[in-house]
């Protein structure tokens, strides 16, 4: 199903998404743009390369309570809290995030537990991915074709938008796309010309052109195997590290989460909320000890779960390429450049 | 000022003698990255590492801050700018360096410019000092005539709020924070192990992300830098949430000045205003 609406008219369709339930999309900060939580349509902006926060936190956010308990003199009354995410729209998703989606899955649902608070946001959830603008060149941290991804690849989106001079085209990729398109009477039915022209950009974007190299999951996550011992590699690789969590809390595949109790006066609240394998406490043990007390070993962690040790476990490489972790990297340290070199030993 | 390709060639022609003669065993400088405007810190320790170093006006990077890692009588050469220069003195200072294991290769230099948006870094975010306090070995000419404005122009909107308003400017700043530590760790003068934040007894601050956590985490980072911040900006660059973290900085850096009429990492003489005791120091605090 192909539908359309005039650019000037995403006012239109932000408010009629808003009636829907929660819609998150792009805004511009002072800075950088993110995805929010939306109250005023007019803040809706689709002109931008991507957000610097990726969309994981839609149905894995940062801080999430499980249980809130008070703690009794004799007994602790405790209630689970409950799963009650409202349906909701994410607009704006590049199909590199839209992608990680599906990674995500093979965790949190597909391991033979299925987690209901991922499950609960994302059953609920309609994500509308929107294409690369494909006269605007790749940043160079990107290198989301070497992970089979192109600027216009619809895979783990419910509906595909893309930017045409004047309009918003969307597509219908699922059954949930399609219904929402359906119920969204701000929308126009798309024309023979209008698939036409969808098809040609979504063409186009093939051409999008970021940084690639040929690997195979297999072959890479066997190879990193091989290069595990060799601590010369991943010293030199990592050198510059100062184990902070900022590639890990930008990535839109990782999904590490720490369990804590927070009481305050007797009133608590058990929550889960991101970690990250690149502090010093992440694997820190009740005696003391630390397995991975080095930066390289924590570096070398998280570089092989997700091109080796995801491989095998799931399938996959744990890896979009969206490069938000090379851009946010403080000293610039790039996982594509040691994937690079560890394949030449 | 001399040209960045002349002090690239400089650091070049220094390190590879000061490896070579081994008179040190590792050179702290600047190297490639995934690009030119993205270069990384780089630790050579041969001769033919030499040829990766490189040096341009995205060289932001106060290498200080790998100082203390370092085993004790370990001989390193270090690259510095003006304000890590102060880093490097007031690490001596703080005995987390000894002078005598160091050479300091001084960088002069004005214009350096941000990673992320290309702008040139000033007195906004930083010290805009030119030249550095203390070196061994000048990788290139003296700058003289330097205005760059002071340090504490920035403060002037910040001051001017009255104590609510501060407070609802840093919590809804600190509303931002992931964090993920970046600025504690891109620090120069946070090496303790552990941090307060990492510690489980007592714990100080709530280990997930809440917003009476994120004051805990910032004011007590903020207030365990009075007087020894030496204002490279390096906490606010590496912060991928855009906190603007200088100004705290900035604010206690002025006030120590004020009271103790002395800048943190400015002579290797010095103690550190804050564990330091004179007769002359005023007592305003007091009061």
């Amino acid at each position: 199903m192909l539908k359309k609406i005039a650019l000037e008219k995403l006012g239109d369709l932000v408010s009629a998404l808003m009636e829907k339930g929660p819609l998150y999309a792009p805004v511009k900060g002072e800075k950088a743009v993110d995805f929010q939580e939306i109250t005023n349509p007019a803040d809706v902006i689709l002109d931008f390369y991507n957000t610097a926060m990726s969309p994981k936190f839609a149905f894995f956010p940062q801080s999430e309570d499980l249980i809130r308990y008070r703690l009794g003199k004799e007994a602790t009354e405790s209630e689970a809290v409950s799963l009650d995410a409202k349906p909701s729209v994410i607009l704006g998703v590049r199909p590199c995030d839209a992608k990680s989606f599906e990674i995500m899955d093979r965790h949190f649902l597909g391991a033979g537990i299925i987690d209901p608070y991922w499950n609960d946001k994302r059953e609920k959830t309609t994500i509308i991915g929107y294409a690369f603008d494909p006269s605007t060149a790749a940043d160079p941290a990107d290198f989301y074709n070497t992970l089979g991804i192109s600027a216009s690849d619809t895979a783990g989106s419910d509906i595909f938008m893309i930017r045409t001079d004047k309009h918003l085209l969307f597509k219908g990729i699922t059954e949930k796309g399609d219904r929402l398109l359906k119920e969204l009477s701000v929308l126009e039915a798309g024309s023979k010309t209008d698939e036409k022209t969808f098809e040609d950009k979504a063409k186009k974007g093939g051409e999008v052109k970021t940084r690639f190299m040929e690997i195979q999951d297999k072959a890479v996550a066997g190879k990193l195997v091989q290069v595990f011992n060799n601590k010369e590699f991943w010293e030199k690789a990592t050198a510059a590290c100062i184990s902070c969590g900022a590639c890990t809390f930008v990535c839109p595949t990782c999904y590490c989460f720490d369990i804590s109790d927070e009481t305050l006066f007797r009133d608590g609240v058990r929550k889960r909320f991101w970690d990250a394998c690149m502090f010093t406490d992440f694997t820190l043990e009740a005696s003391g000890h630390n397995p991975r007390p080095r930066i390289f070993q924590r570096y070398r962690q998280k570089v092989c779960h997700k091109y080796s040790y995801h491989v095998d476990k799931y399938g996959c490489i744990s890896c979009v390429g969206c490069g938000r972790c090379t851009r946010s990297c403080p000293v610039n340290i790039d996982i594509y450049s040691i994937i690079e070199s560890a394949s030449k030993l | 000022m001399t040209a960045m390709k002349k002090i690239e060639e400089n650091l070049r022609k220094e390190a590879k003698r000061l490896l070579e003669g081994g008179e040190v065993s590792v050179v702290l400088a600047y190297g490639r990255g995934y690009d030119e405007n993205h270069p990384m810190p780089f630790a050579a320790r041969t001769v033919e590492d030499v040829d990766s170093l490189v040096f341009n006006e995205y060289c932001t990077f106060n290498l200080a801050r790998y100082l203390p890692k370092y085993p004790p009588k370990t001989k390193i050469a270090v690259a510095v700018k003006a304000a890590d220069s102060r880093a490097v003195v007031q690490l001596i200072q703080e005995e987390k360096v000894r002078r005598e294991d160091l050479v300091i290769l001084g960088i002069p230099v004005t214009g350096m410019k941000d990673q992320k948006t290309g702008e040139v870094i000033d007195n906004k975010t930083t010290c805009n000092m030119a030249n550095p306090v203390l070196y061994d070995i000048l990788l290139g000419d003296e700058i003289h005539g330097f205005k760059g404005g002071s340090p504490y122009d920035v403060l002037a909107e910040l001051e001017g709020m009255d104590h609510d308003a501060r407070m609802a400017f840093w919590k809804k700043e600190f509303e931002k924070c992931i964090r993920c530590f970046a600025c504690r760790k891109a620090c120069p003068m946070c090496y303790c192990d552990p941090c307060f934040m990492d510690a489980s007894r007592p714990r100080w601050a709530d280990k997930s992300p809440t917003p009476d956590g994120h004051l805990m985490y910032h004011l007590t980072r903020f207030y365990h830098l009075a007087g020894r911040c030496i204002d490279c900006g390096e906490c606010s660059r590496a912060c991928p949430v855009d906190i603007p973290l200088y100004l705290f900085h900035k604010k206690l850096a002025k006030e120590c000045e004020d009271m103790f009429q002395q800048a943190a990492g400015m002579k290797i003489e010095d103690k550190p205003a804050m564990v330091n005791y004179g007769n002359q120091d005023s007592d305003e605090m007091l009061k």
